[in-house]
């Protein structure tokens, strides 16, 4: 059971767990919810974990925990860290094992009245032209030395070579490509287990969904990121699949043996971390970016998949073009102002979003006046949302937000006393249609089993870390 | 012998064996049934498995590390699994089974990876038990 843990109200959507240094914390932890939100926070370990962080060598500000807070494994997942480049240390586990999961958002040039009446035909296409990849592979052969270059190259390597469109990497987060990546430092194992993989969903919160967008709630900002009412846009959930998997089971391996020769102890080992000026800590982070370049070629890939589909139903002048790609598993070297200095950071963000207030020369130029798009999905049942950054991200939360609704229930929970079938059939009646690779798919992903969507977003709008743009609705899923 | 465990992201279990050998044989095959159908998996090829560790808690998740990336990198399913040596750092063994085919070893879940999250080998007057959490 989780222990006793004393939060004070910082305001009715701040909270604070104080310092203490008995456990070896180094920092306070800082929980953005409402009162409904961290009650069921409290009920599992997250805020243990979130306390956990606190006590990394070389942390700046405190450990952070967004509304969707739940408990992961050593990070909370929903857990944001910033470590200090020259002093801090880089933990694998506060990436995780889905390096650079995350979201990208397609509008189309379609209504929802034209769309609904061949939902049917469409998932269909999709389910069969967009690979979930459990199975075996994937529709993207590329050979070793190919593989290097999308190491290097990310979304842009597969726009280069017929996977998307001119304009797709550039309304990615980082331009779909983190320099500095060195396939070098990823194993072959890795990489064996990556290259089948690439342009494929993969499982368990994994997913593709049709949405149509529902509700404007800034109409200059929607604007800029061409969305109205009534449009149909997709959202993409997936990650960097076996080859980011290996990485940080190879990496947590060496950095669980180095440590002691850095005289770091922590009290989770899944926290294991290396100095980053250690060759540990420079090595992973070069495998990482990799990693990350293959998660955003990946989704590109997935992209690319897609707009088949959707010509062979709707006609070839369909068009589908990318809002904003996101990554939700990161760690990133960004400078912010801490007491009026500027520092150089390594932000570790575990289910969080980067969220770039207007203005910002990270966010493509077309977006730059309004900030970056952050694309948060809800459960399958419910809603998901865009909404843009916000200065209150830049001042407290080294630009970071939530990054989905957050789980509620286990897995095995939400199978309990549930028919696939049956769960399938309510959703029909909402509107919406599932189609999955495994019946555990559908149980395990239930509304039911995520917090509140709307209630998490208004967290972070009312706290001013980012704004509301617009709520989307499902019209149908395609999970792993 | 093996059972499931409960966790709010992830899946876990607690497997039990009457010697050490026999629970990393039983957390092998714990992970392979939560990843794939395993009923239609014929024994008729070996795969070598061998791990190393600086305790006895890494040595099980790097030995787990490596069944995973037999049934996901090397695409082998696995059937049966025996364990030959067994030390506090080094374990070395076998899996019987066959190259995977989507049509007959359905995926169940795609595993991720072997976290230490809660991490725990218990010896007992009956034998050992260890649970360990995957993220999936």
């Amino acid at each position: 059971m989780p222990r006793e843990i004393r939060l004070e109200a910082i305001d009715p959507l701040r909270h604070r767990i104080r310092r203490d240094e008995s456990l070896g914390m180094r920092t306070d932890v800082v929980v953005y919810a409402s009162q409904a939100i961290l009650d069921q926070i409290r009920k599992d370990l997250s805020l243990e974990q979130a306390m956990n962080v606190a006590t990394l060598p070389g942390i700046v500000g405190p450990s952070l925990a967004m509304p969707d807070i739940h408990q992961g494994y050593g990070f909370p997942i929903g857990g944001v860290a910033a470590t200090d480049l020259s002093t801090g240390v880089v933990s694998p586990g506060g990436v995780g094992f889905d390096i650079n999961c995350g979201v990208r958002l397609v509008r189309t040039s379609l209504a929802e009245a034209e769309v609904r009446p061949r939902m049917r035909d469409l998932i269909n296409q999709v389910f069969r032209d967009v690979p979930c990849g459990t199975g075996g592979s994937g529709f993207v052969k590329i050979d070793e030395k190919q593989l290097d270059e999308v190491l290097e190259r990310g979304a842009r390597w597969m726009v280069e070579n017929g996977y998307g469109e001119e304009r797709d990497a550039e309304f990615a987060e980082a331009g779909g490509a983190l320099d500095d990546a060195d396939p070098a430092c990823v194993s072959a194992r890795a990489k064996q287990r990556g290259r089948p993989q690439l342009g494929t969903l993969g499982s368990g919160n994994h997913f593709l969904e049709v949405q149509y967008v529902e509700q404007i709630h800034d109409q200059p900002a929607a604007r800029a990121f061409g969305l109205a009412a009534g449009q149909i846009v997709v959202l993409i959930h997936s990650g960097s699949r076996g080859l980011g998997h290996q990485v940080c089971t190879d990496y947590l391996a060496e950095m669980n043996g180095a440590m002691r020769r850095y005289n770091i102890t922590l009290p989770d080992r899944q926290l294991a971390c290396t100095p980053i000026s250690s060759p540990e800590g420079q090595n992973y982070l070069a495998a990482m970016r990799a990693a990350a370049n293959f998660a955003w070629a990946n989704r590109q890939g997935i992209l690319h998949f897609l707009r088949g589909a959707f010509r062979r139903i709707f006609g070839e002048a369909t068009r589908l073009d990318l809002v904003y790609d996101v990554c939700h598993n990161i760690a990133k070297h960004e400078r912010y102002e801490i007491d009026g200095q500027k520092r150089d950071v390594l932000v570790h963000r575990k289910g969080a979003t980067r969220a770039f207030p207007p203005g910002h020369l990270e966010i493509p130029e077309a977006y730059r006046g309004v900030g970056q798009p952050v694309l948060i999905p809800g459960s399958m049942g419910t809603a998901s949302w865009v909404l843009t950054g916000a200065d209150g991200a830049m001042r407290e939360t080294f630009g970071s937000v939530c990054h989905g609704a957050g789980r509620l229930l286990s897995r095995t929970a939400a199978r309990k006393g549930r028919d696939a079938r049956q769960v399938q059939k309510q959703l029909e009646e909402q509107g919406i249609l599932v189609k999955s690779e495994t019946r555990d798919g559908i149980l395990e992903e239930i509304p039911e089993a995520y917090k509140d969507v709307d209630e998490v977003i208004d967290v972070v709008h009312r706290a001013g870390l980012a704004r509301k743009v617009a709520r989307l609705r499902p019209m149908g899923v395609i999970k792993g | 012998m093996f059972e499931i465990l409960e966790h709010t992201a992830d899946i876990g279990f607690r497997a039990r064996g009457r010697t050490l050998a026999e629970l990393f044989e039983t957390s092998a095959l714990a992970l392979v049934s939560i990843a794939i159908e395993t009923d239609d998996v014929s024994p008729r090829a070996e795969y070598p498995l061998a791990a190393s560790g600086h305790d006895r808690e890494s040595l099980l998740v790097n030995w787990l590390s490596e069944v995973l990336y037999a049934i996901d990198g090397a695409r082998f399913a696995l059937r049966r699994c025996r364990v030959a040596e067994i030390s506090e750092t080094r374990v070395s063994g076998t899996g019987a089974g066959e190259p995977r085919d989507p049509a007959r070893h359905r995926a169940k879940l795609v595993v991720k990876g072997v976290t230490y999250h809660q991490l725990r080998i218990v010896e007992s007057p009956d034998g050992w038990s260890a649970d360990v959490f995957l993220d999936i």
